[in-house]
């Protein structure tokens, strides 16, 4: 059954302070509640101070849109009692937001933006022993609150959970190629979804962290949606949380609970007056984008639209991998042919990410260069790679350490003769017309020398002691 | 005696005082140098109880100074104690508070008016030197001002920082200053005004030599025609005529002029200013300062309870009224209309001061009235004593009360507007109105 859903996606910005005040937003590792001033608390007399990077930061992402930004924007006051705003209503955007319309191409099917707006995050609740609605006490963690959030507001464009799952994947990218987020940070990235299906209503599911949560949830929604609707059943209008636990959405409120926000003007803001020189002069030094970057690779470097598509959507971090390893090693196809093929299985094997990785563009191409001189095979590069992706170790310094390295042919003949002399009976069976035989000879010298020499060599020089003997 | 000894005494027979400093520390220079300044409670004094006049703030000790009263600290000031005030500024008389009711220093059956009350109290008792820190978002400078007989100046809204002021309206509230004279008045709006990075709505313009008192040649005085006559007790209407005649006989020049917006601006007045309160006061909560009840049941019916204990009958009238105000389906007939009213109102005074350079008229229609006649009235009655003061608040002009005689026993304020940012004009025409 056809679903239709639009998002309302917040995602951190990753700014040096938060968005009215001077703290920091590096609060990941901070002890709770340690990371706060008189503003981001709310404390009586504070006014909030408006950081100019993050409206930077918010009108990049815009541009990425195509999203128009307006030219004087105003801030106003979301008005709703809840323990993690330290002031109860919340400083967010409005009657005219930061920037209007606007779209994102999604495999050639066109997903509407309606907004682009900047807001306050609100801080940290900590439910200890249940969730939502069944904990005995909840804990609060105000180093969050006030860390500044883009709030992306799609049109209901988009037309299945896979889609909802590519759209965010490609928001996701351009996001991190702007410099505006921290993909990797956990719960930077939050949505809002609008579900609805043909015969029925639309229900709202807040706050789904992260992709993996939108795709269970829009997944278990649709569903449970889909079979209401084939048993005759209403889809009532209503809001609904997920449980990410259980994997579960559940009823919250229904439609004639719906809060009234009562918005006024923030006072202590006064309009903000964007420049359109400053517009403008963004728009010129916009970052690279995926798109454009695939493209460029492909031009750049020569390899397949299939490798680059991969290499960027991996993450911005693995397209400037690539590129340095280009710079340090120029064969830049033998660059993406080890790098599609093997070093992401190898960090996939590992569930590694990148950036988790001692991976550097040195010691990979290090690896290439170790097969181009004839150091190693490249059948034990392919081995080789594992290990090196585990520990990030040097692969020159694996290679000497256990002395990996391909044996002289002398060194080679010794061990043919060796294997020779001790199996006479295979000798004498290869005489009588049994090829097989030399296959066996064949099999024990690779076992002895492992991976120091290649199939190929160790055959002739087998065949070749079989004859003269 | 010592001043603080002094204060104690004064304050036995006036209650002014919510916190008495504990000592006076002062720097040893700067242009305040001898002089102390008093604290309106709801401007936050780093380390001393500053409460707003509520008891959901009660124990309540700032973190921090505000901007004002760093730069008082900086010019040598003694920072002497917290006055009271109406709750979070809710009132007209000083008497909606759970803390100490001041008396009007002429009469103490009679208010002294507010929400600055215990200020304008101050000011006028004080016999040592002293300049008073309050604010107002309505008239809560001009009122007490008036009736306690004391010059009292509201300055242009963006004029002076309001960081570490707590919100009563946010774009109607200003930090002013309350003295015996116009000359002291000047000196405590000299060093407070002025840019300020912690307050977004403060004006980035050159502050003036306000100590610079002289007369202005050929000053033209505006009477606006809608602040005289029905509800203006008559004998206060002659004392303000009487002051107008005076600037006329020194050289002014003076016409009448009208402001025909002025009866709507009462009612745009309360919708914004209770709107704004409604949500300012939403963060009173019992989570992280003032009032904490033990926790018993979940986050809305703790906070419920605090509020109900911690917030006075003003307070909520005003969180139910301002709330109604901004909800959804009312929204546009109230918040929004009020304000496109303000609007209008602004540009009935900028049209005036094209022509002339000061507006006069009185700063309340009547005397201080006392306590019993009080008890009387309906709120209705009490936002109507704001008449006069309501529309240049609304209009973020600044204005002046200077005494200008007595009518029945009591003191009587001229009141003097003047337009955005010209306080220089607006102090040198008191100074002369002083004079008379």
């Amino acid at each position: 059954m056809k679903a239709t859903i639009g998002l309302e996606i917040h995602v951190q910005l990753d700014t040096r302070s938060k968005l009215f005040c001077r703290c920091s937003t590096d609060i990941d590792d901070a002890e709770p509640n340690s990371v706060v001033c008189p503003i981001c608390l709310g404390y009586p007399g504070s006014k909030p101070m408006l950081n100019q990077r993050a409206i930077e930061h918010g009108i990049r992402v815009a541009q990425a849109l195509e999203s128009k930004v307006m030219p004087v924007i105003r801030f106003s006051r979301k008005n709703y009692f809840y323990p993690d705003m330290s002031k109860n209503f919340q400083i967010t955007q409005y009657e005219v937001p930061l920037a209007e319309g606007g779209y994102l191409l999604v495999t050639g099917h066109r997903i509407g933006i309606t907004r682009v707006h900047l807001e306050e995050d609100p801080a940290k609740l900590v439910h200890v022993g249940g969730g939502i609605t069944s904990a005995r006490e909840t804990l609060i963690d105000y180093n969050r609150a006030g860390v500044p959030l883009v709030e992306i507001v799609t049109e209901p464009d988009i037309r299945s959970t896979e889609e909802a799952r590519d759209f965010l994947k490609k928001l996701s990218l351009i996001l991190e190629h702007l410099g505006a987020y921290d993909p990797h940070n956990e719960g930077s990235l939050r949505v809002d979804a609008n579900v609805s299906i043909e015969g029925g209503n639309r229900v709202e599911v807040k706050n789904i962290t992260g992709f993996r949560n939108v795709e269970k949830a829009l997944n278990y929604e649709v569903v449970r949606q889909t079979s209401a609707v084939n048993m005759g059943m209403p889809v009532v209008r209503e809001t609904r949380h997920f449980d990410a636990e259980t994997g579960v959405t559940s009823t919250l409120r229904l439609k004639e609970q719906e809060e009234d926000y009562g918005y006024i003007a923030e006072p202590d803001l006064t309009q903000i007056h964007i420049a359109s020189e400053w517009v403008e002069a963004l728009r010129a030094s916009m970052p690279e984008l995926p798109d454009q970057r695939i493209q460029r690779l492909v031009d750049e470097y020569g390899i397949t639209r299939f490798q680059s598509d991969i290499i960027v959507n991996t993450g911005l971090r693995m397209s400037q991998f690539y590129e340095e390893s280009c710079r340090l090693y120029s064969d830049a196809k033998n660059v993406a042919n080890w790098l599609v093929t093997y070093l992401l299985k190898s960090l996939n094997f590992e569930s590694m990410i990148l950036e988790e990785s001692n991976v550097r563009p040195e010691t990979f191409t290090e690896l290439l260069v170790l097969i181009d001189e004839g150091t190693i095979s490249e059948r034990l590069a392919k081995e080789l790679i594992k290990y090196y992706v585990k520990t990030g170790k040097s692969p020159r310094k694996i290679v000497e350490e256990n002395n990996l390295d391909l044996l002289p042919v002398d060194d080679l003949r010794v061990v043919v003769s060796e294997v020779v002399d001790e199996n006479q009976k295979a000798v004498e069976d290869y005489r009588s017309g049994k090829a097989k035989a030399a296959e066996y000879l064949i099999g024990q010298v690779l076992r002895r020398v492992r991976a120091r020499a290649s199939a190929g060599v160790v055959r002739e020089l087998v065949l070749e002691a079989l004859k003269e003997n | 005696m010592s001043i603080l000894d002094r204060v104690r005494v004064l304050d036995e027979e006036y209650h002014f005082i919510n916190t008495l400093a504990e000592r006076i520390d002062v720097e040893p220079d700067g242009k305040l140098k001898g002089y102390t300044v008093s604290v309106k409670d709801n401007i936050c004094v780093k380390g001393m109880q500053s409460t707003a006049g509520s008891k959901i703030l009660e124990g309540y000790i700032p973190p921090f100074d505000a901007t004002v009263i760093s730069k008082c600290r900086a010019e040598g000031a003694g920072i002497l104690g917290k006055t009271t005030q109406d709750e979070f500024g809710f009132g007209t008389f000083n008497i909606n508070t759970p803390y100490q009711r001041p008396l009007n220093p002429h009469d103490p059956e009679r208010s002294t008016g507010g929400s600055s009350g215990g200020a304008a109290c101050l000011t006028a008792v004080a016999d040592f030197p002293h300049i008073a820190l309050s604010e107002s978002t309505g008239g809560s400078i001009s009122c007490p001002a008036s009736w306690c007989g004391v010059v009292g100046v509201t300055p242009t809204y963006g004029r002076v920082s309001r960081w570490g002021l707590i919100d009563y309206a946010n774009s109607l509230d200003k930090i002013g200053v309350m003295a015996k004279t116009v000359g002291e008045a000047a000196l405590l709006l000299e060093v407070i005004s002025g840019p300020d990075r912690y307050d977004s709505t403060v004006l980035d313009a050159p502050v003036p030599k306000y100590t610079e008192l002289d007369q202005i040649k050929g000053l033209r005085v505006g009477v606006p025609k809608e602040y005289f006559g029905e509800g203006v007790d008559s004998e206060v209407e002659e004392l303000v005529w009487a002051a107008i005649k005076g600037l006329e006989s020194k050289g002014a020049k003076v016409s009448e002029v009208s402001l025909p917006h002025t009866k709507y601006s009462l009612s745009s007045y309360y919708i914004i200013a209770m709107a704004e309160a409604s949500t300012n006061l939403a963060k009173f909560s019992g989570l992280r300062y003032g009032l904490q009840e033990t926790i018993e049941g979940d986050f809305n019916q703790y906070f419920s309870r605090v509020r109900t204990l911690g917030l006075g009958a003003e307070a909520k009238r005003r969180v139910m009224l301002g709330t109604f105000t901004r909800m959804a389906g009312y929204r546009d007939a109230y918040y929004l209309k009020a304000l496109k009213v303000r609007t209008r109102v602004i540009e009935d005074f900028k049209r005036a001061f094209k022509d002339v350079d000061v507006l006069a008229a009185p700063a309340m229609p009547v005397v201080a009235p006392r306590f019993d006649e009080i008890e009387q009235l309906e709120p209705i009655h009490h936002y109507m004593m704001d008449v006069l003061t309501v529309a240049p608040n609304l209009a973020g002009i600044p204005m002046v009360s200077v005494p200008c005689g007595s009518a029945h026993g009591m003191p009587v304020g001229l009141h003097l507007m003047a337009d955005h940012l010209e306080e220089h004009k607006l102090l040198k025409a008191a100074w002369e109105a002083e004079q008379l």
